[in-house]
């Protein structure tokens, strides 16, 4: 029983980084309707920063976390201005913007391929120690996990819901052009949320990658996984993706604890399958 | 204040409006009329810099608008109702009157503009945190108009302010453009209605086809063979 309840527990750590992550992809589409394939490689590039200043430099890590989160914030405004912004305005806007996200994502994989070489690169624990609760004997590491997700999910609501910055946010993404009426400048409000979504999944990368590795093919599987995240949770919905994202974290490490490991992304993608079915707005979403 | 000259404009390829000329005098309420897809809502659109105008100008007290995108229309004091109210449902009555003052980063005049907003739609205040999209449409259309109003404009576009609404709620509605007409606005708004038009505007621009066929005063308007023709196609 006890086994059962550390893998449920396990499941909401694991799904508050796929929450992180999802959250990015439906901020991303929620404010501006484009679909970022390229997500991954943010992830990607943020699990290297860490490890280039953790391993390689020694910098500590409540330094370089913080560090990287700026660095991926801000190339994700860089890459949106180059890219989605330019994009945008078309008229063929919806495939040029899949286009070109999925180019980026090749062309970062690659490069991260050439600049960094193809050995998975490991980042030691940032905590070693055990914490035992109520006989439950949990790693300081998942534990920290959990914190900063929980710590990161209550900036963004306070964020969303209580600056100027949030409510131009959700006014754009209801209707950009009754926000450009009062004066909202939708494409500033779409870099600025490309880079805070960039950074979410940066942060995500910073806390997975100690138990994963860095790699230059680490975004694609986390890029599918937060699809899933967005489709349970209803398409461009920030609280969706949050439930979205722990609900698929539980129903995979139970799924894991009753078949068996290799069946993890076979239960992810049925169950996303089985909600498109059922319910392809979403669990969180509504009809259109 | 405002003059627009020659305005042509496009969806594709097809031309939806040719030539159009049209002026707006400080504290004027000016009725732009024609039926179903003379392009009214287009003239609006463009002005604001919703739909972009191939040719033409339009000027607003000598700013040339079509180098001012949307979201510097507040700035130079232009605000605009958008067809449908175009409130942001899923936020609150109160959020989206305080949006209408996003250019403003003074609190003290935010709560001046709230509490002048209020003073002409009290429903504001009562409603003040139900969530916007479960409003009856008149009540939206106040939110709208009063969201408009937050950030202090001196000319109001209103985009078809009577579609969809009960003969009762269009009277209310008439009242309010009275009333922000009284606080020294100017207001420009489109409808199908030419006597309707006329009880709330000095003049007005009668469109067919995306063309002004006839402009003038009410009297002269509502006198003119030109409006039952292309009313009534006789």
């Amino acid at each position: 029983m006890s086994i059962f309840i550390e893998q449920i527990i396990n499941g909401i750590i694991i799904g508050s980084m796929y929450a992180l992550i999802g959250s990015g992809i439906a901020l991303i589409y929620g404010t501006m309707r484009v679909l970022n394939l390229a997500h991954g490689e943010f992830y990607m590039l943020g699990g290297y920063i860490v490890f280039f200043l953790v391993v390689t430099y020694a910098v500590p890590a409540y330094l370089a976390i913080p560090i990287a989160i700026l660095a991926i914030f801000l190339l994700g405004l860089l890459v949106q201005r180059l890219t989605i912004a330019y994009l945008l305005p078309r008229e063929e806007w919806a495939f040029a913007t899949i286009a070109a996200t999925l180019g980026l994502s090749i062309f970062l994989q690659n490069l991260a391929l050439l600049l960094f070489g193809e050995q998975f690169q490991s980042i030691p624990y940032y905590l070693s120690g055990v914490v035992e609760i109520a006989g439950l004997r949990l790693p300081q590491q998942r534990l920290l996990m959990l914190v900063v997700a929980i710590v990161t999910i209550a900036i963004m609501t306070f964020v969303l819901a209580k600056t100027r910055f949030g409510w131009a946010l959700r006014a754009t993404s209801q209707d950009k052009d009754a926000a450009a009426v009062v004066g909202i400048p939708a494409a500033r409000i779409y870099t600025l949320t490309f880079g805070i979504a960039a950074a979410l999944g940066c942060v995500a990368a910073a806390m997975l990658a100690p138990i994963y590795a860095v790699n230059p093919w680490m975004g694609l599987p986390v890029l599918f996984k937060g699809f899933v995240v967005v489709i349970l949770g209803g398409l461009g919905s920030f609280p969706g993706a949050i439930v979205g994202g722990i609900l698929l974290g539980i129903v995979e490490a139970v799924g894991v604890q009753v078949t068996s490991s290799e069946w993890r992304d076979v239960i992810a993608f049925g169950l996303m399958i089985l909600v498109i079915w059922v319910r392809p707005w979403g669990l969180f979403g509504k009809p259109q | 204040m405002l003059e627009v000259e020659g305005l042509d404009v496009f969806y594709g390829d097809f031309q939806v409006l040719w030539g159009v000329s049209l002026t707006v005098g400080a504290g004027e309420v000016v009725a732009i009329l024609g039926p179903n897809g003379s392009g009214k809502s287009t003239v609006l659109k463009a002005i604001m810099g919703l739909t972009p105008a191939k040719r033409g100008r339009i000027t607003f007290e000598g700013n040339d608008l079509r180098r001012v995108p949307t979201h510097g229309m507040v700035d130079l004091g232009i605000s605009m109702v958008l067809e449908r109210r175009r409130l942001f449902g899923a936020m609150s009555v109160q959020e989206n009157v305080l949006l209408g003052a996003y250019r403003c980063r003074d609190a003290a005049e935010i709560r001046r503009r709230r509490e002048w907003v209020e003073s002409l739609f009290p429903i504001i205040g009562e409603r003040r945190n139900q969530e916007a999209g479960r409003l009856s449409g008149g009540e939206q259309q106040m939110v709208a108009i009063a969201r408009s109003l937050m950030s202090k404009p001196r000319l109001l576009l209103m985009d078809e302010p009577f579609l969809g609404l009960a003969p009762r709620i269009v009277q209310q509605i008439g009242e309010i453009i009275r009333k922000v007409h009284g606080e020294g606005i100017s207001v420009v708004f489109n409808e199908q209605n030419v006597q309707l038009s006329f009880g709330l505007s000095d003049r007005g621009y009668l469109l067919e086809g995306g063309r002004v066929v006839l402009s003038g005063t009410g009297e002269d308007m509502l006198s003119s063979d030109v409006v039952r023709r292309v009313y009534l196609g006789g």
